[in-house]
């Protein structure tokens, strides 16, 4: 029976000549000299703690490059250094017969270079979680019976959906082919609601995406989380949480805990293969002009009462519901001076007011902008035009998976 | 003068061991991070008449340090990766001879000598420095220290020359990766650069293009100046302390919340037997539910006024990446901020958002006159208490 370590050293190189180091100029000498020490003692005999140490002092270095400036200026370079260090210490925590508690964090860890790192040694850190998960999958057993009566309880406290008035209603159509939708709505710039198109979905048959499933599949998996009622308060902040804990805090409520947490806008689906493999990409995106691989996919879950502020996206967006159901309101970017969007330029894509509890003294024209509204159940998929105005709030626990092409 | 360090030595910067370079060190742990100040010995006593002199002057970058040895025959030894390449002391001591001043960063020996200063790429090894440039001696004004140059200050990296308005009187000089803080003579605290973090002290994130004198210090002059990683520190005429800039570890000395969050991960003094988890730029989550009313500050946008001790007034100050060291004029030491590689000297691994005085000097009846930081670590420079 095949130990964890021998599990994964067998993805790893054979030997120090054949793992590669390779950085461009911008890795200064002495982190490359702190990477190879690192190296020298993956394939050497010698202490956890020595390997702990150096592993570590490539993620300290590098997490404080990756903190240096914007997000988007951080040389890949960096990101790539960020994940050899993952990479160390994970190889130093799963040597030598490691814990329960050892392999989450080794599972964390990969997560970490995931999700700040670059991919290095063809994706390595993603071959490594799939072992540690089934290892993880190996000591859990089933605490899943006592969950059932938890979810039943939140499903029957779901509030009452909004009524929608039929001739404020986004329209609807089902199953359109290709040229219909393109005519009637893709090049008209018209929001439609999307019947049957996703019905074949694994997510909706094979695998129906359940809290029980999702804590199987990615339980023990870190994701950043949003806290606090909307992006644009002053409490709002981000965190990083295990699907677990985010279930048990912020869906389950176990902690009592008042705050509003969503997996929002999380490209998860690239982290979790496997949950890629319950999707597909809708067959309309092909009207667009980009790549396959220029489509961004991004999952949102979250309790009942999440909302995303009435904001505008530079691209064209398929959103698709999964679980639950989510109130949404539409308005066309003609109106967008009724709008009052943020002045700054962090915000300019946002509006200020309250869709759901306007301040009609501060926003006065904004009664007066006309707009689409509807409930999206499951298995619907809503066609949101670019630079349409959009505001959204689940009903219940919920989950959507939203496309932005071109 | 005698010279202390502490902190990371990884690289053998503090102090030398053969055997942790090759990575045979069975006790790593207690090399890499010296927890305990230790003093600085000459770094190759048998080959080298200057490095047995005192050393009046240390420079330090992350995996380096630079000794300046500035009585008569002045040159430059070096520590720690820089020196590893070379087989004498020092890029070549003869080249370093004569000069007056150094700085170093990761890559770059930046040498001033009375007549030109001179940028050397310590992993290249060759025989000319990457570059030089003269300088005019009859130069007005009083005499500079780097990175301040007539004109202008060296960069740490290409291009190395930038020019500085004569308009700002600059008399000191400090910087980090991505920002910088001037001090002009009349005592006005100028920065730019990247002010994500606060850094830059004028009350916003956005960062500055040109030189913008810090409002919230107007009126008040201010004697020296000194930058961290993301952080900003100064003294004022009357030797009190002001900070701004990223707390996220306890750099500025402020309630911080990262810190508060896990105790029990702080007392640990095993280096490795616990592993921490790379933190990221994200915040921490709010505790619901929490019983005390804690203000914690994460990023402190204007200057803020320090308290380190009631009745001192600090001398010197300097920051390493995230923690920070000040100097009383009593010859007491305070650090506080980043602790995990034993920067703050207080024999343990632990970060601190509060200033404590490293008690090592005392007990030793060392008077502390100097100190400055690398990245990671801390040197300081001592005199016997009865001198002082």
């Amino acid at each position: 029976m095949a130990t964890l370590w021998s599990k994964i050293s067998a993805v790893l190189p054979h030997n120090e000549e054949q793992f590669p180091l390779q950085f461009s100029g911008k890795v200064e000498s002495s982190v490359v000299e702190m990477l190879k020490r690192c190296r020298q003692q993956l394939y050497s005999d010698t202490t956890r703690t020595g390997r702990m140490l150096n592993a570590q002092i490539i993620l300290d270095f590098s997490w404080e490059k990756l903190n240096t400036g914007t997000w988007r200026h951080v040389d890949k370079e960096w990101r790539r250094v960020y994940s050899y260090g993952c990479l160390f210490k994970v190889a130093a925590l799963c040597r030598e017969d490691p814990s329960e508690d050892e392999v989450l964090q080794a599972v964390k860890i990969c997560d970490m270079g995931l999700l700040m790192g670059a991919a290095i040694m063809d994706d390595i850190l993603q071959v490594i979680v799939r072992i540690l998960q089934s290892e993880v999958r190996k000591s859990a057993k089933g605490e899943e019976e006592s969950e059932h009566a938890e979810v039943k309880r939140i499903k029957i406290e779901c509030p009452h959906a909004p009524v929608i008035k039929e001739e404020l209603a986004v329209p609807r159509i089902k199953c359109p082919s290709l040229e219909s939708f393109n005519t009637d709505y893709l090049l008209p710039l018209k929001p439609v609601i999307l019947e049957g198109i996703i019905d074949h979905w694994p997510a909706l048959n094979q695998h129906p995406w359940s809290i029980e499933y999702l804590r199987s599949v990615a339980g023990c998996r870190t994701v950043p989380v949003e806290v606090g009622s909307r992006y644009t308060d002053e409490e709002w902040s981000q965190t990083l949480l295990t699907v677990n804990e985010f279930i048990d805090r912020y869906i389950l409520n176990k902690d009592g805990v008042k705050a509003s947490g969503y997996l929002a806008q999380h490209q998860l689906f690239d982290q979790i293969p496997e949950l890629k493999e319950d999707i597909r990409l809708p067959d309309y995106c092909c009207l667009g002009e980009g790549d396959e691989d220029d489509i961004t996919v991004n999952a949102w879950f979250g309790p009942g009462g999440t909302v995303s502020p009435l904001h505008q996206d530079p691209q064209l967006n398929f959103l698709a519901q999964v679980v639950g159901s989510k109130y949404i309101r539409l308005y066309s970017p003609e109106d967008t001076d009724k709008l009052y969007p943020h002045q700054s330029q962090l915000l300019h894509n946002t509006s200020q007011v309250e869709v759901e509890n306007p301040d009609s003294e501060r926003f006065p024209e904004f009664a007066k902008a006309p707009y689409l509204e509807c409930v999206l159940q499951p298995g619907e998929v809503l066609f949101i035009p670019v630079r349409h105005w959009h505001y959204v709030r689940s009903l219940e626990l919920s989950f959507s998976v939203s496309f932005w092409w071109s | 003068m005698r010279w202390f360090g502490f902190g990371f030595n990884a690289f053998g910067q503090i102090y030398l061991n053969e055997k942790l370079i090759k990575g045979e060190c069975s006790d790593a742990a207690k090399e890499v991070k010296v927890i305990s100040p230790t003093e600085l010995v000459a770094i190759h006593a048998d080959r080298d008449e200057c490095c047995l002199k005192a050393v009046c002057q240390i420079r330090a970058s992350w995996s380096g340090r630079a000794s300046l040895h500035l009585d008569g025959d002045s040159c430059v030894c070096l520590a720690g990766f820089l020196a590893a390449n070379n087989e004498s002391c020092g890029i070549s001591v003869k080249d370093t001879r004569g000069c007056k001043d150094a700085s170093i960063s990761e890559s770059y020996l930046t040498l001033a000598f009375p007549d030109r200063i001179e940028s050397w790429h310590v992993q290249k090894e060759e025989k000319t420095p990457s570059w030089s440039m003269e300088i005019k001696t009859a130069s007005p004004g009083p005499s500079l220290d780097l990175p301040l140059v007539p004109g202008g200050y060296i960069a740490t990296k290409p291009p190395f020359y930038r020019s500085l308005s004569p308009h700002l009187k600059a008399k000191s000089l400090a910087l980090s990766a991505e920002h910088a803080i001037l001090l002009s003579e009349s005592g006005v605290v100028y920065t730019w650069g990247l002010g994500s973090h606060g850094q830059l002290g004028h009350g916003g994130l956005s960062s500055e293009e040109e030189p913008r004198a810090v409002e919230a210090l107007w009126g008040m002059p201010m004697s020296c100046v000194a930058t961290g990683g993301w952080h900003s520190v100064c003294i004022s005429d009357g030797g009190d302390l002001y900070v701004w800039g990223w707390n996220e570890s306890g750099q500025l000395g402020l309630p911080s919340r990262g810190l508060r969050k896990a105790p029990q991960q702080q007392r640990s003094p095993q280096a490795g037997a616990r592993c921490q988890d790379p933190c990221t730029s994200l915040a921490e989550e709010p505790q619901d539910g929490e019983k005390h009313e804690e203000v914690f500050i994460s990023i402190q946008a204007f200057p803020a006024l320090l308290d380190i001790t009631p009745s001192c007034e600090i001398k010197t100050v300097s920051c390493g990446s995230r923690h920070t060291a000040a100097v009383t004029t009593t010859g007491d030491l305070y650090t506080w901020g980043w602790g995990n590689y034993g920067q703050l000297g207080h024999r343990s691994l632990s970060s601190s958002d509060e200033p404590q005085r490293v008690e090592f000097f005392r007990e030793q009846q060392l008077s502390v006159v100097d100190v400055v930081c690398g990245a990671w670590n801390t040197f300081v420079a001592v005199v016997k208490e009865e001198l002082a």
